[in-house]
């Protein structure tokens, strides 16, 4: 009994320091922030309290809708996606052994290595109209040019392409450790019953890495949902000119931040930014309820 | 051991490539090596791009000459030498560096401690106190900067080092990341280094922690590349000069206004592209020998 | 006996922490002193360094730290910096940001102080700035400080290759259009998109509407953009097209093409001067700049935009506004001129020997007498961020054939409408 109530200190000793800082830093803040959402909220003069007014205006407004609906689209290509080359990538490396094995997982994780802001510069360049990278490479082939980042039936797909480009390599090394971690005997087993490469992997692979997929699956998703470096940087980059032609490229987080600080609406941003949390909430509790219908491995 | 799992996972997806191999290459390992080759070139020929950009003769337009390959080293060493003595480069190197091993330094040891309790044990209140942080990892973090950034200035901490830091620490993903990994820890080898007389701390210190080492060094990567790029924290929490990050020095290149032109703009992008890439090189060899290493399991 | 002590303790305490406080602002006064990035690299920060040393050598014991910021680092940072107590002491920003400054309460009514100063110096400044920094009697929230006008930057050896005669003036848009065909003909790009910023598309609007016709009243939350003169610049929007690079005019792929002459016309502010200079010397490139054409003969174009420098409600503001009324005062903006050609408010500076020969401030000046105001009116009210980007969707769409340019100004007016109303 004595004993089991020292080790119940111990966990909490161990616990404290990460919980502490949890609390100041990120409960503290948080708590504020949602407080400030029922404030018209202007840092100088004193706030006032206007109830729910923040929440309804930004439920109404149309850049809300535009975004709600951009980030809709978003989230259905490019998580599915992305988890579908980054793991098309992890066993194309897994394939390979020894120098060769090394050097591609290298190669491919190289985008993740690289800071937002330069990726960005780069992509810019190579979607430039009329004789950027891409467009000279479509002019090689008699296609006209294509106005990749102000054309609105391509923008999205332009931006998802160096999105992905961005975050496969990050998953493709999470997918590659569980991979690493799949008992080699399982594929002999699968081998002598006469399975397929494809087989092996929808029946052997896929069942063994599931915790991992599931993180994966997960943490894509959720970032995927708060998307904004990417947008921004691809578009105007500045508080005064974002979103893109037509709103295009407008997702929450940045009509939030853009009401904070490009129109100096913090309430607005405060109120924004719990919808968007509600929302993200909910995935994650349906994302957590399937793990435990279809089993943990 | 490692030679042996290699070989099999060689043989694993291509039923048909050991014996092949012998004789000529079939075409699925020469498609596949096609493929392996093209996605690489694609990762990195921005990379590449870049430099040739810094090293080739300026005045020549990168959107008529994509400038494949590198044509001057003295005009790239001159460009290199104008960022340093122009701007406060160095400085900010230093502040970067700094600021991104500390944070990894807190993150790894903060995180593992809590996920080792979260992963490998049952206490009363953990359900609740998980709930509550993976609530963190829902939380989009711009909802969080405004407040954030008061509470680092009612501390006093503006333009500090503990301002860049300290806020950062509690990082709910890293948590996550290191549960998933520290639950895959036999709980019989806890239990053993317990009947052998470790107290809690030490079966943390001297069995977790070495198990987890791959997840480590993934996530103090992972830890490295957010902070190197994060651009907005530092941007509001440190906004004098002398505190100035890599990712605020390059923005002042890249401001549309700005008098430069865009081998100097390459330039700085490419000087904050190389700590990461370099800590990422040298890391990599132990990523492979930490996944060697972690047969343990099998 | 207790209260009796203590108050006769009280003065002399009372003394000793005005004279400490004394002795303490006189010794340890930072100003945090913020600039747009430009201000604070090479030639510029160098002649800013000096101004800061020549007022901290009348000031003894005030340090102040110069700290060069990208546009949106500026404005956000002011923002957050407001909202802490802990933003710059002296600060820049475009004019244009001002009223989302004073809402976040960053700048601090400073009429008081600008009427103790003397007569002479207030009359250095330029009257319309001066108007536009105090919105209110009695309530002033700036001192003007650099400026811009637009210009239209030709690159020669793509004209002369195409056959055009570069000494005779560009008469007006026709004639503008006719020159691009020559250019085109000769398979190089006119201009950048132009609909695709709402400073490039000014500079086409201006070719036809007259400053009350931009901007917006907030009163009556209308937008004042004239719909007829609107449907004229999309109709022109629409015959640029086939000229067009594809690109921002502010993205730097525009500035290399221009370098590289594949492009003809690019229109812009006086500061991307100094890297085509840098190509003139490395890469011979030729070039020159004229006034923006406006539709139709004797009608002037372009955009101006103003900086300025305001000062944080905060304990060392006095001190600071005698720093933000140094910097530009004549003497110091006539130094800053004739170093760098760039265009500012002091117009007696302006009006210097040194500096009036400059032959791009002297366009610059050109330009900005006639040229529209960027995003009036200034101080009064906040423009939502969908304002602008409705115009520039607007005119894309126009120029893409998506629209009739009749039916795009209706539609238009109507969202800008809604968008001010909703606000």
């Amino acid at each position: 009994m004595s004993s089991k109530t020292t080790r119940s200190i111990a966990h909490y000793l161990m616990l404290s320091p990460f919980m502490l800082l949890f609390a100041v830093f990120f409960l503290y803040p948080i708590v504020s922030g949602f407080f400030y959402s029922f404030f018209e909220w202007n840092a100088a003069q004193s706030s006032q309290f206007v109830g729910l007014a923040n929440y309804t205006k930004v439920f109404t407004s149309r850049s809300f809708e535009k975004a709600t609906w951009n980030l809709l689209v978003y989230v259905s290509i490019t998580v599915p996606l992305g988890i579908f080359v980054a793991l098309g990538l992890a066993l194309l490396v897994d394939s390979f052994s020894g120098f060769w094995a090394k050097f591609f997982r290298s190669a491919f994780f190289i985008p993740v290595v690289m800071p937002l802001f330069l990726a960005a510069t780069i992509w810019r360049w190579i979607y430039a109209p009329n004789f950027g990278l891409m467009n000279t490479v479509l002019s090689w082939f008699g296609m006209p040019s294509v106005q990749f980042l102000t054309d609105t039936g391509t923008m999205l797909y332009a931006m998802i392409a160096v999105d992905i480009w961005v975050s496969a390599g990050f998953n493709m090394v999470i997918l590659l450790a569980g991979l690493k971690n799949v008992p080699r005997h399982y594929y002999e087993a699968a081998r002598l019953d006469g399975a397929s490469t494809f087989q092996q992997i929808v029946h052997v692979t896929l069942p063994s890495i599931r915790p991992v997929l599931f993180f994966v699956i997960t943490y894509g998703l959720i970032s995927a949902l708060q998307v904004f470096d990417i947008p921004w940087l691809l578009t105007g980059s500045s508080f005064a000119e974002y979103g893109g032609r037509a709103n295009t490229l407008l997702f929450p987080v940045m009509d939030m931040m853009g009401r904070g600080f490009g129109s100096v609406r913090f309430g607005q941003a405060s109120a924004y930014g719990f919808m968007l949390t509600i929302l993200i909430v909910c995935v994650t509790a349906v994302m957590f309820a399937l793990r435990k219908r279809f089993g943990d491995a | 051991m490692s030679t042996i799992d290699t070989s099999a996972q060689t043989t694993s997806f291509s039923p048909a490539l050991s014996e092949a191999r012998r004789r000529s290459p079939s075409f699925a390992t020469v498609l596949k090596w096609i493929l392996a080759v093209c996605i690489a070139i694609v990762a990195v020929f921005p990379i590449w791009w870049m430099f040739n950009v810094v090293f080739s003769e300026p005045g020549v337009p990168i959107s008529i000459n994509p400038r494949l390959y590198p044509t001057s080293l003295g005009a790239g060493l001159n460009n290199i030498l104008i960022i340093f003595t122009e701007t406060d480069y160095l400085r900010a190197y230093y502040v970067s560096v700094m600021y991104t091993l500390l944070t990894i330094a807190g993150i790894l040891l903060f995180s593992s401690m809590a996920a080792f309790e979260f992963a490998q044990f049952e206490f009363p209140g953990k359900k609740l106190l998980f709930g509550i942080v993976m609530l963190s990892l829902m939380v989009p973090t711009a909802v969080t900067i405004i407040p954030t950034y008061l509470l680092t200035v009612q501390l006093g901490w503006l333009n500090t080092m503990q301002g860049l830091i300290v806020p950062g620490l509690a990082s709910a993903f890293g948590l996550f990341m290191l549960i998933q990994f520290m639950k895959n820890i036999p709980s019989e080898m806890i239990e053993a280094a317990r009947l052998d007389g470790a107290n809690h701390f030490q079966i943390y210190w001297h069995v977790a922690l070495p198990l987890s080492k791959n997840a480590l060094i993934t996530l103090a990567i992972l830890t490295f590349m957010k902070t190197w790029g994060n651009y907005i924290w530092p941007l509001i929490v440190a906004p004098s000069p002398h505190m100035y990050t890599v990712g605020q020095v390059v923005g002042l290149f890249n401001a549309p206004y700005s008098h430069t032109t865009v081998d100097i703009v390459m330039t700085a992008n490419l000087l904050a592209a190389v700590p990461p890439l370099v800590f990422f090189l040298i890391f990599q060899r132990q990523i492979v020998e930490g996944i060697a290493h972690s047969g343990t399991k099998g | 006996m207790f209260l009796k002590a203590s108050f006769s303790i009280a003065p002399v305490l009372a003394g000793m922490l005005v004279t400490t406080g004394v002795a303490h602002a006189q010794e340890n006064v930072v100003l945090e002193y913020w600039v747009y990035s430009d201000f604070a690299q090479g030639e510029a920060l160098k002649l800013q360094q000096t101004f800061i040393n020549e007022f901290v050598a009348k000031h003894p014991g005030v340090t102040i730290n110069i700290a060069g910021k990208g546009d949106d680092d500026l404005l956000s940072g002011q923002i957050a910096g407001a909202a802490s107590g802990t933003g710059p002491d002296v600060f820049m920003n475009s004019t244009s940001a001002g009223s989302s400054l004073v809402e976040a309460g960053a700048l601090k009514n400073i009429y008081a102080e600008w009427m103790a100063t003397p007569e002479s110096f207030r009359a250095q400044f330029n009257k319309d700035l001066i108007a536009m920094c105090t919105p209110k009697p009695e309530t002033m929230y700036c001192i003007p400080y650099t400026g811009y006008g637009s210009l239209m930057f030709r690159n020669l050896t793509v004209l002369e290759k195409a056959g055009v005669d570069t000494k005779a003036p560009i008469r007006d848009w026709a004639d503008w259009l006719s020159q691009m065909e020559k250019v085109k003909a000769s398979g190089k790009y006119g201009v950048p998109d132009m609909a695709q910023n709402w400073a490039s598309f000014l500079n086409i609007y201006s070719g036809v509407a007259e400053a009350s016709e931009w901007g917006a009243d907030f009163d009556t939350k209308k937008t004042l953009i004239n719909p007829e003169k609107y449907a004229k610049a999309a109709d022109f929007l629409q015959k640029l097209k086939p000229f067009s690079t594809g690109t921002n005019v502010n993205d730097q792929a525009t500035r290399d093409l221009f370098i590289s002459n594949e492009l003809a016309f690019y229109v812009n502010g006086p500061w991307v001067n100094p890297p085509l200079e840098q190509a003139a010397k490395a890469s011979g490139l030729k070039y020159d700049w004229v006034m923006v054409p406006g539709a139709t003969e004797g009608k002037k174009a372009g955009v101006q935009g103003y900086e300025f420098i305001g000062v944080a409600p905060k304990a060392n503001a006095k001190l600071a506004f005698e720093f933000a009324a140094f910097v530009t005062e004549k003497q110091q903006m006539i130094r800053w001129a004739a170093a760098l050609g760039r265009y500012n408010s002091n117009v007696e500076s302006l009006a210097d020997p040194s500096v009036s020969g400059n032959p791009l401030l002297a366009a610059t000046a050109q330009s900005a007498r006639t040229a529209l105001y960027n995003k009036p009116p200034f101080f009064l009210g906040t423009f939502p961020n969908s304002y602008w980007s409705a115009i520039t969707d607007n005119a894309s769409a126009v120029a893409d054939g998506q629209m009739t340019p009749d039916e795009a100004a209706a539609d238009l007016v109507e969202e800008l409408n809604e968008i001010l109303a909703d606000d």
